[in-house]
């Protein structure tokens, strides 16, 4: 360890209660910021891997529901409108459309499990289309009459593969072939179901909260949708492109909103740091003093108190990255619950270049707060401080 | 080796002016061990502090080994004091983190220099504390501090050592200790100049300056 170092260390160790705390206050402020960051990096790759992921390229639905799409398009939010009867088979005719599969999805009443069941109708077969990034234990449905189940539906209830799962007012029993493995996101909180059996449980033969639409040559998207909206009443087409708008509008406000707390965070927690270091400098006046009266110079002096501040906020910032990265999942399970919308995947992953540039930040921010006392301190008249 | 010509110095305090120099001519001479005393105010830190160019005269000049240090900078003469002068001060102020080897070797910092591993261990065996240079100031005695105060002052081999009433603090015995330390430097060449209110020790020094009222007595 350099002299310069050994002095600031020691300078530090001097008060250790209240160097700890001018550092929690710094690494609060770091792991905040750190996090906000690096989950707003998470949000938009884990975003664009999901709309890349739903392998549609718009989806029709009720007009006027505008922003429960979004959520819907990637999730499935229950719409309280349904798609007129023929509007499948009108968009299926349509030129341009390689493919166009309908979504209901609804809430059921369980009274055998005494529970509302969220149900997600759909052409099962397509479930690997749509949802490719799913991973499955058991099987697929092949049949009507079998069920697919989201995580948390199947680890609350306790359902396994092979279990049955009853309705009111259906004959028979459905059959759950497979758990789909936990993805963080609604997914989770899904019973997948047969479109047709979804239909006729509803009462709502050929009815669908949606339609998701895959076009032969995605170059035509605009011809499609203009074709498509002046020619069948009641609907509105949301593109993906859209989606992702909407959704990284309301990403957008809340992430300014909790970078403003980090940035909060981190001028108090300098100002912390300024009072700390000013506090350490008053109280070493003779002993600057005499280091002055040696041979040290102004600038030595200066170098010295702005060294322990750049050692402050560096240990404060690394250990508010420690903090961060102890506390991601705890964080991005609160963010979870908080945010109407968000990708499925882990959303802070730790990215060094992010941790360091973090650290670097706070530093060169505590350093601007260590130049006064630093000045004040090469300022110090050693004859004044150290009266014989 | 420094001569002061007719040095005077004014302190302000609020309303109040305090003439703490009138007037001093002083020469000290290379190689000499001489002891200031006079009365408490009587203006010898004052003296002192502007010998070792910490303080600059209000009126009158110094001169270091025939030059004026007239209008030097700050920077100017922060580098005649590291390079040339020792302090040692009645308070010791060693810094309470440091070991004593680390004290020893501060001002060492300031010239951007290593610190020499084997001048510490040597200093430390000058001032007889080669067996505490792991210690921490607090781990010490008054007159072991003192000690290493002097070593510090000692490292960046100056030519003369200016001290501040270093045995102020201490007992007889480690006064003696600490004057003996200094007496042994000062036959192997270093000029000292030493304020003490301890006759005894005066008396054993080749000069005696006495200071009143901020002049010098004959
Ligand atoms: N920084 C200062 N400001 C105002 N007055 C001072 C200052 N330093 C010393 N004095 C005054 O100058 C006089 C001489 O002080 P000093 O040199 O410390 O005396 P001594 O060391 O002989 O006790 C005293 O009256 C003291 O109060
Ligand atoms: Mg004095």
């Amino acid at each position: 360890m350099s002299g310069l170092m050994k002095l600031a260390v020691q300078n530090l160790f001097r008060h250790r209660t209240r160097s700890l705390l001018t550092m929690l206050g710094i690494g609060a402020a770091v792991a905040v910021l750190f996090s906000v960051l690096s989950f707003n990096r998470g949000f938009e790759a884990g975003l664009e891997r999901e709309l890349k992921g739903t392998g549609l390229h718009f989806m029709v639905v009720p007009s006027g529901c505008a922003h429960e799409v979004a959520a819907l398009v990637l999730h499935g939010a229950v719409i309280p409108k349904f798609l007129e009867a023929g509007v499948i088979d009108d968009v299926n005719r349509a030129e341009g459309v390689s493919l166009a599969t309908p979504i209901l999805v609804a809430q059921m009443p369980n009274p055998q499990g005494g529970r509302i069941d969220l149900i997600y109708g759909v052409e099962t077969a397509m479930l690997p289309d749509i949802k490719p990034d799913w991973e499955i234990t058991g099987a697929y449905p092949a049949a009507a009459n079998e069920l697919l189940l989201g995580y948390n539906v199947a680890l609350h209830n306790g359902i396994t593969p092979g279990d049955g799962i009853r309705y009111p007012g259906v004959e028979g029993v459905f059959t759950v072939t497979g758990i789909v493995a936990q993805t963080g996101s609604q997914d989770d909180a899904f019973i997948y179901m047969d479109i047709r059996e979804a239909q006729a449980i509803l009462q709502h033969p050929g009815g669908a909260t949606a339609v998701g639409v895959k076009l032969t040559d995605p170059v035509r998207m605009q011809e499609v949708i203009e074709g498509l909206e002046s020619r069948v009443p009641g609907i509105q087409i949301v593109t993906m492109g859209q989606v992702m708008n909407s959704v990284s509008t309301v990403a957008a406000s809340a992430r300014s909103l909790s970078l403003a707390v980090a940035l909060v965070a981190l001028i108090i927690g300098t100002v912390g740091v300024m009072n700390a270091i000013l506090m350490a400098v008053f109280e070493r006046t003779q002993e600057i003093g005499m280091m002055r009266a040696i041979g040290a110079s102004r600038w030595d002096i200066f170098r010295i108190i702005l060294k322990e501040t750049a050692l402050l906020t560096m240990v404060g910032g690394i250990a508010g990255i420690l903090i961060a990265a102890a506390g991601s999942t705890l964080i991005e399970g609160f963010v979870r619950r908080v945010m109407p919308y968000m990708p499925t995947g882990e959303m802070l992953r730790f990215e060094p270049l992010l941790a360091m540039g973090c650290v670097l930040f706070a530093m060169t921010i505590g350093l601007l707060a260590g130049f006064y006392p630093a000045w004040k301190a090469s300022r110090i008249n050693p004859i004044e401080a150290i009266k014989g | 080796m420094i001569r002061l010509q007719k040095v005077e110095k004014i302190y302000r305090r609020g309303a109040e002016t305090v003439r703490a120099l009138r007037g001093v001519d002083l020469e000290i001479h290379s190689g000499e061990f001489a002891a200031v005393t006079g009365p408490s105010g009587a203006g010898k830190t004052t003296l002192l502090h502007i010998v070792g160019c910490l303080d600059t005269p209000g009126r009158g000049e110094v001169l270091f080994d025939g030059v004026s240090v007239d209008g030097w900078t700050d920077k100017k003469l922060t580098r005649l004091r590291r390079e040339k002068i020792g302090f040692v001060f009645q308070q010791f102020y060693l810094i309470p983190g440091l070991s004593v080897a680390d004290n020893i070797a501060l001002p060492l910092l300031f010239r951007k220099q290593k610190p020499d591993k084997d001048r510490i261990a040597t200093l430390a065996r000058m001032v007889g504390l080669e067996n505490r240079t792991r210690h921490v100031p607090a781990a010490l005695s008054g007159g072991e501090m003192q000690r290493t105060a002097i070593a510090r002052a000692l490292v960046n081999r100056p030519e003369i050592i200016l001290a501040d009433e270093p045995t102020g603090n201490l007992d007889s015995k480690n006064s003696e200790k600490i004057f003996d330390i200094l007496k042994g430097l000062n036959r192997s060449g270093l000029t000292v100049l030493m304020i003490t209110h301890n006759a005894n020790l005066a008396a054993r020094a080749d000069r005696i300056i006495r200071i009143k009222d901020g002049m010098v007595e004959a």
